[in-house]
């Protein structure tokens, strides 16, 4: 059975564009196999099947075990996590496309879930954006560039996912 | 019991078929079954929703784990958690009766 390695990058706040990439995959007859860090995909080549992906992102290591039951009991197979992105898939018989979540004010809270993992992680940052700011050493300027280019894309990330968070709330 | 109901009101429409389901227990799978048929196919919980659903609850005290068999919990309504359903039924009973007894808008 033929194989494929395949680099598809993908931002937090574009979660749902991947899980329209996989199914589009999947009806191409790739198969998702694996994913690691960075995004690093291996499908298997099979028939064209209407696979429905959903990525959701969970960290309590120690829930894990009836957080997949309850998606295993309603037909969804696990196929594996990505520094906190949980994979699932579902194969669709008509054409639709289930969801994991089935309101938005729960679909909310996962993308509350990410944003409080990035907050507790801002005192990281902050704290390398402080030593790379103190000296004028040559090295330490090439990570100070670094440091302000990783500062700019968290604030990003957060605006993006507040937006998301707030348009979800959104009543009516 | 004395509970503060704007904390939790209006519940949203999954949450009061969740709670209404736990008035026997049952697990996470025997939840999504009720709901579905109690709501005659208008309200499907979906997995991630009843996860979530199930540790807020319960960090609420509005249920309570009463088994954990392998890897799935039994849950069902504490005191609280009725008193609380109680009070949300209570108020779309008066929705339903404006709803049905007004003309004008029909």
């Amino acid at each position: 059975m033929s194989t494929m390695k395949k680099f598809h990058w993908f931002w937090a706040w574009d979660d749902e564009k991947e899980e329209a990439w996989l199914r589009q995959m999947a009806q191409e007859g790739w198969h998702f196999k694996s994913v690691s860090l960075p995004g690093s995909y291996i499908f298997e080549k099979g028939e064209a099947i209407d696979y429905v992906y959903r990525l959701d992102y969970f960290v309590d290591r120690k829930d894990m075990p009836a957080y997949l039951q309850i998606f295993e009991d309603t037909g969804w197979d696990y196929l594996g996590e990505m520094s906190g992105w949980q994979y699932f898939r579902i194969e669709s018989h008509d054409g639709n496309a289930p969801e994991i979540y089935s309101d938005k004010a729960s679909k909310a809270k996962k993308y509350e879930r990410l944003i409080l993992y990035l907050v507790i992680f801002l005192p990281i940052f902050l704290s390398m954006m402080n030593i790379t700011s103190r000296g004028d050493a040559g090295y330490l300027r090439f990570f100070s560039f670094f440091a302000e280019a990783f500062m700019l894309l968290y604030i990003y990330a957060m605006v993006r996912l507040i937006h998301r968070v707030t348009n979800l709330k959104k009543k009516v | 019991m004395s509970i503060n109901y704007k904390k939790y009101l209006p519940l949203t429409e999954s949450t009061a078929y969740i709670l209404l389901a736990l008035a026997e227990p049952l697990h996470g799978y025997g939840v999504m079954q009720k709901v579905e048929t109690m709501s005659q196919g208008t309200v499907k919980i979906g997995p991630g929703t009843l996860y979530g659903a199930f540790s807020t609850l319960e960090k609420e005290a509005l249920i309570i784990k009463v088994e954990e068999a392998k890897r799935r919990k039994t849950y069902t309504l504490t005191e609280k958690g009725k008193a609380l359903l109680k009070e949300h039924i209570r108020r779309v009973e008066i929705l339903l009766e404006n709803g049905l007894s007004t003309k004008d808008w029909q």
